[in-house]
């Protein structure tokens, strides 16, 4: 049997090396978080000014609100996306090689998902570097909660990718589930808009919504404003993460080539 | 001493079988092919046999352990060169037989070694480190070759081996798997659906056709069942009476119709019997459009058991009915 730091570290490895090879992959997924937060953040923090506002993002501008969740949101994308490119290797193929080897596969999969969130850390930093620049009143000393909450979100959405990637075998799937898991993970996220104005089936969804935790994270340690208090939603976001972990080992392990 | 043994081995998909109580047993060292049309179940067995895929029924065992059961130490085992490109396409030639040596447990030292001497085997040096993405068909095969021999397995199973290839390159792979047998003495399961491949490489073959064996042994002893010589004449019309008159004149004791308008029969002597049956054909004013003789191949076998060609389907219902249902969720 292939020893398991071998199979984590091999999985891991190529992970990385796929994700630094789709060189078009990379520059759009580090681009598309900036252009949001330049888009979005300054029109919106423009529109949205006065006191009375500001109170609603706790004393924030709203570009100062918005920018710790997009460091989450753009690990969390890339980390989803990898994790349901299984449904890829499936398609070509490239999943025999594993099932077939003797290798364990919880740490088959353990290695993939740690790949993928190594992935999307290094995104969450570069994306981070970036809202220092356009927003300089983040606190640099929270760099690394924020990245870490990006890390244990990346992690959480991994596992869930793989889970749902074990379960779906074809290409037409892959749309449906952008459209009903990964966009509605984005908008409740309260990347947005804040928990707290939200109305209460929005904020319930919201706070079952394990991005939701990340993102309030990643503000506290930036901006020192929270909804959660950090303790919790550190808690909970681990808890996330170990449970969709081990959903993605067991459904990874129940998958098959039929 | 067996090294490869199935007993009663099916598998069922939504109600179909595609591999139906299949028995058979493959010794050491041997060459060991099942020939059959698409969609025979010859892919689904190597599936199970590889352990990817759990049988509905039946058991098999491979080097001795249960492939359900002990999966992981069959695993350790077996080399496997699946029909459907099965490398990664961003990494390179490299990077791949690389990966594929790791997640079976190889050592790092000893990896670089047997990378290099493999990739010497199969002539793609100069390749190694280019993506895969950019390889022609055989390199790909023959890449996919060198990676399932990576962890040096004891049995080798090739699906299809040089399905879609040229015949120039088919020879190539063909020489690499005598080769392999030769040098290492490795026992080797392979399926195709070109007669001629079995033929050339096999000591032993199983005619599957529908999820069944239905015939076994060695291609000359399953040659000598059809007989010596096979005799075709096409006609342009009434062929079912031309059947009657080879009976009854004694020219042919179990005349076949073959599609539409083709009689074939099996002779001792095929170029006396020929023009008789040629000009008993003209006589009874059936024309003759083309005929022909051959010694028996595997495909005369397959006709034989069958009444059927064996590239006559090119996809089987069952391959259709599977493509069907690729498309939605489980």
């Amino acid at each position: 049997m292939t020893s398991w730091h071998v199979a984590i570290y091999v999985m891991w490895y190529r992970q990385i090396i796929r994700f630094v090879r789709m060189r078009s992959r990379l520059i759009s997924s580090v681009l598309q978080p900036i252009m949001w937060l330049i888009f979005i953040g300054v029109g919106f923090s423009s529109a949205l000014r006065g006191q009375l506002i500001r109170e609603v993002f706790g004393g924030l501008s709203y570009i100062t609100f918005m920018a710790p969740g997009i460091v989450v949101m753009s690990s969390f994308f890339t980390a989803f996306f990898s994790a349901i490119s299984v449904i890829w290797d499936r398609e070509f193929g490239f999943l025999k090689e594993i099932l077939v080897a003797p290798v364990p596969r919880a740490a088959s999969i353990f290695g993939r998902a740690l790949g993928d969130s190594t992935v999307a850390l290094a995104q969450a930093a570069l994306v981070l570097a970036a809202s220092y620049v356009v927003v300089p009143s983040l606190r640099l000393e929270g760099a690394f909660v924020a990245l870490l909450a990006s890390l244990l979100a990346a992690l959480t959405v991994s596992g869930l990718g793989i889970a749902i990637a074990s379960r779906i075998k074809s290409f037409e799937g892959f749309h449906l589930i952008n459209m009903l898991i990964a966009m509605p993970m984005l908008f409740l996220s309260n990347t947005f808009y804040p928990l707290k104005t939200m109305p209460d089936w929005m904020r319930i969804a919201s706070s079952l919504n394990p991005v939701t935790y990340g993102v309030d994270l990643a503000r506290y340690s930036l901006t020192g404003v929270s909804y959660f208090a950090p303790a919790h939603s550190l808690s909970i976001l681990l808890s996330y993460a170990l449970a969709f972990t081990i959903l993605a080992t067991y459904a990874y392990a129940k998958t098959t080539i039929e | 001493m067996e090294v490869i043994e199935a007993v009663e081995l099916t598998k069922v998909f939504n109600g179909l079988k595609a591999v139906d109580s299949v028995s058979f047993s493959v010794r050491k060292g041997e060459i060991f092919g099942f020939l059959g049309p698409n969609g025979a179940g010859k892919t689904t067995t190597i599936n199970m046999l590889t352990t990817i895929m759990k049988p509905t029924r039946g058991f098999a065992r491979v080097a001795g352990f249960n492939v359900v059961k002990e999966a992981d130490e069959v695993r350790k085992r077996i080399g496997v060169l699946f029909q459907d490109v099965t490398l990664d396409r961003e990494l390179t030639g490299w990077e791949n037989m690389w990966f594929h040596g790791l997640i079976h447990g190889i050592s790092w030292r000893e990896l670089r070694d047997r990378i290099s001497e493999l990739l010497k085997f199969i002539e793609l040096e100069n390749w190694k480190s280019v993506q895969v993405k950019k390889y022609s068909g055989g390199m790909l095969r023959r890449l996919q070759l060198a990676a399932a021999l990576v962890h040096e397995p004891e049995i080798l199973f090739l699906d299809e081996p040089t399905l879609g290839l040229d015949p120039q390159t088919r020879a190539r792979v063909w020489d690499y798997i005598l080769g392999l047998r030769k040098e290492r003495g490795v026992t080797i399961f392979l399926t195709t659906h070109y007669m001629d491949e079995a033929e050339k490489l096999c000591d032993r073959v199983a005619i599957i056709d529908k999820g069944k064996i239905i015939a076994c042994g060695s291609p000359r002893d399953l040659k000598q069942q059809v007989g010596n010589d096979v005799v075709y004449l096409r006609v342009s019309s009434k062929a079912d009476l031309l059947i009657n008159l080879l009976i009854k004149e004694g020219l042919a004791s179990q005349p076949k119709l073959i599609g539409r308008d083709t009689v074939s029969f099996t002779v001792r002597n095929a170029h006396e019997t020929l023009p008789q049956a040629v000009s008993l054909a003209e006589k009874a004013g059936i024309r003759v459009v083309e005929a022909f003789y051959s010694e028996p191949t595997l495909e005369d076998v397959f006709l034989n058991l069958t009444g059927r060609g064996l590239r006559d389907e090119e996809a089987s219902d069952f391959e259709f009915f599977r493509a069907r249902m690729r498309g939605r969720f489980r």
